[in-house]
């Protein structure tokens, strides 16, 4: 008999006990959002550390993405004679697949194990326990403004990994390999259409990867054993399950927004 | 046979536990363990470790619920409250946690402010008039804006005791308060329990090992084991009543009622000689 047989069976059986936790979860933050509502300036604070906070990680990263795709393509482009389509297929790839993929991962490393790890380390020190006592509800006051900033936050950073990377295509694409600066502008905005690629493309996409990753981050941190290594394993579990959800449900949006 | 109580609003006990029932991970901390606590009193609760104190007082407070039992606060039965009534509830009972559990985002000042700043109105001069006789009270009001990192053990619990009295509550419950003070922090620890308790007069429970410290403090002692109250009384003279349970726990004897090793199996066998040994 395979001994491995078992501990395979326990590894699915508790992926999915996490995933339905996790989905009750959900529930508990949606319903304490209304109770959170008077934690507004929480959220406001939490907004600027997710947010503000992971905008030069974003910028810089959306700078050398754009740079270096124009570079790729234009080598690529020019064996067909095509390179005046780069600055066109650079601004399609961003809108539709690059920009909300990368940022998400970008904002599960930057933004979500540092959510993961503070709660985490508050349930360590009896910070959420201690809030309980005080009789202030830790999921309206602690979690839900933790996860409605993620959900903010996402997209407006998108938005800017976005523009950041068409910059960087230009600045490789025009002003280094020559290509025309007007054809450049023309033929992206002639092919880029606002419902397809950057309603469908940049805004829902990553207002729903930020959900997700924010779930994620929020729950990881709230259900971690009150350890430094429990925190140590939440932290990575937020990365790694962040990354696999978010390439996962980019498939499935894809196939459901084209 | 332990029965309900409904005690009337001039209950001279706050607390009042029946036929408490728990059982975490397949053993049982609680045994239909009663337990009544003295309005205006400080009473200690004392036992060797892993006998479930520190559950008794989640309990108390309702952040544990019991598998059998009846705790009633003030004549309210915290298992049958909702979510709203209990934190209606908490509001009135201070809790010192072991660590203090200060935020560590806020300073000592926003610290001691934080159930107001989230349970009132208040317009922010009051605040900060109550905020700060809290801190003059527990000796900090010079530390009003250091950080928790910059606060040592001692004083850390005196924030966290300033924090637990900002609304004047009617219980204050304190875990293990005297664990890791140098014996001027004790002191104060020791006199800041003392004097709140006479002043205004909060009922206090102390969770503590210090028969010294508690001698001191306290009115009354329960001293718990196996699930049970094995011993009550004076804490002066509790040490001296001559059961094995008293004997063991203030004597110090390694062995006793309570044993010194956890259970296991054959010690022979575990070490290989079973056959040895025959």
């Amino acid at each position: 008999m395979n001994m491995r047989e078992p501990q395979r069976h326990n590894v699915v059986s508790q992926s999915l006990a996490q995933i339905g936790a996790s989905g009750l979860f959900l529930l508990t933050l949606l319903a304490a959002i209304p109770r959170s509502m008077r934690y507004f300036r929480e959220t406001v604070r939490q907004l600027w550390f997710v947010g503000a906070m992971s905008l030069t990680i974003i910028m810089v990263c959306g700078l050398f993405v754009g740079m270096v795709l124009m570079l790729q393509l234009y080598h690529v482009l020019s064996i067909f004679g095509g390179t005046s389509a780069s600055g066109m297929v650079v601004a399609l790839s961003v809108y539709r697949e690059l920009g909300p993929v990368v940022t998400a991962l970008l904002f599960a490393g930057r933004a979500g194990t540092a959510v993961t790890a503070e709660i985490g380390l508050m349930r360590a020190t009896d910070q959420i326990d201690a809030m309980e006592m005080m009789a202030v509800d830790p999921i309206a006051y602690v979690a839900t403004p933790r996860f409605l900033a993620g959900l903010i936050a996402m997209p407006l950073l998108c938005c800017v990994f976005c523009a950041m990377a068409v910059f960087g295509g230009h600045l490789v694409g025009v002003t280094w390999l020559g290509i025309d600066n007007g054809t450049f502008w023309s033929n992206m905005t002639a092919v880029v259409d606002v419902r397809t690629d950057i309603v469908n493309g940049v805004l829902l996409k990553s207002l729903a990867f930020g959900a997700v990753v924010s779930l994620i981050a929020v729950f990881q941190g709230f259900t971690t054993p009150p350890t430094s290594e429990g925190v140590a394993y939440a932290t990575t579990r937020t990365v790694v399950a962040s990354s696999i959800a978010i390439l996962a449900l980019d498939f499935v949006l894809t196939a459901f927004l084209m | 046979m332990t029965q309900p109580v409904r005690p009337p609003p001039d209950d001279p006990h706050l607390v009042r536990i029946r036929g408490l029932t728990t059982v975490l991970n397949g053993k049982v901390i609680f045994d239909a363990l009663d337990m009544d606590i003295p309005r205006g009193r400080i009473t200690a609760i004392m036992g060797p470790s892993g006998t479930g104190k520190t559950t008794l007082l989640k309990h108390i407070t309702g952040q544990m619920r019991a598998d059998a039992g009846e705790i009633r606060v003030d004549g309210e039965d915290v298992s049958r409250l909702s979510r709203e009534q209990l934190y209606k509830l908490r509001e009135g009972i201070g809790y010192l946690f072991q660590n203090s559990a200060l935020l560590t985002d806020f300073d000592v000042f926003e610290n001691v402010a934080f159930p107001l700043r989230q349970h009132t109105k208040l317009p922010e001069v009051l605040i900060r008039n109550l905020v700060l006789l809290k801190l003059q009270a527990v000796g900090l009001r010079g530390a009003a804006r250091l950080m928790p990192n910059e606060l040592s053990g001692g004083m850390a619990r005196r924030v966290a005791l300033a924090r637990a009295i900002v609304f004047d509550p009617m219980l204050i419950l304190y875990d293990e308060p005297f664990v890791g003070l140098d014996p001027v922090a004790l002191n104060q620890v020791l006199k800041l329990i003392r004097t709140l308790n006479q002043t205004l007069g909060i009922t206090s429970v102390l969770v503590a090992h210090e028969l010294e410290a508690v001698k001191q403090v306290a009115d009354h002692v329960f001293l718990i084991a196996n699930g049970k109250v094995v011993a009550q009384g004076d804490p002066k003279t509790i040490a001296n009543d001559g059961s094995a349970w008293t004997r063991q726990f203030f004597g110090g004897e390694a062995d006793g009622p309570v044993p010194f090793q956890y259970p296991a199996g054959d010690y022979a066998q575990a070490l290989g000689f079973a056959g040895a040994s025959k």
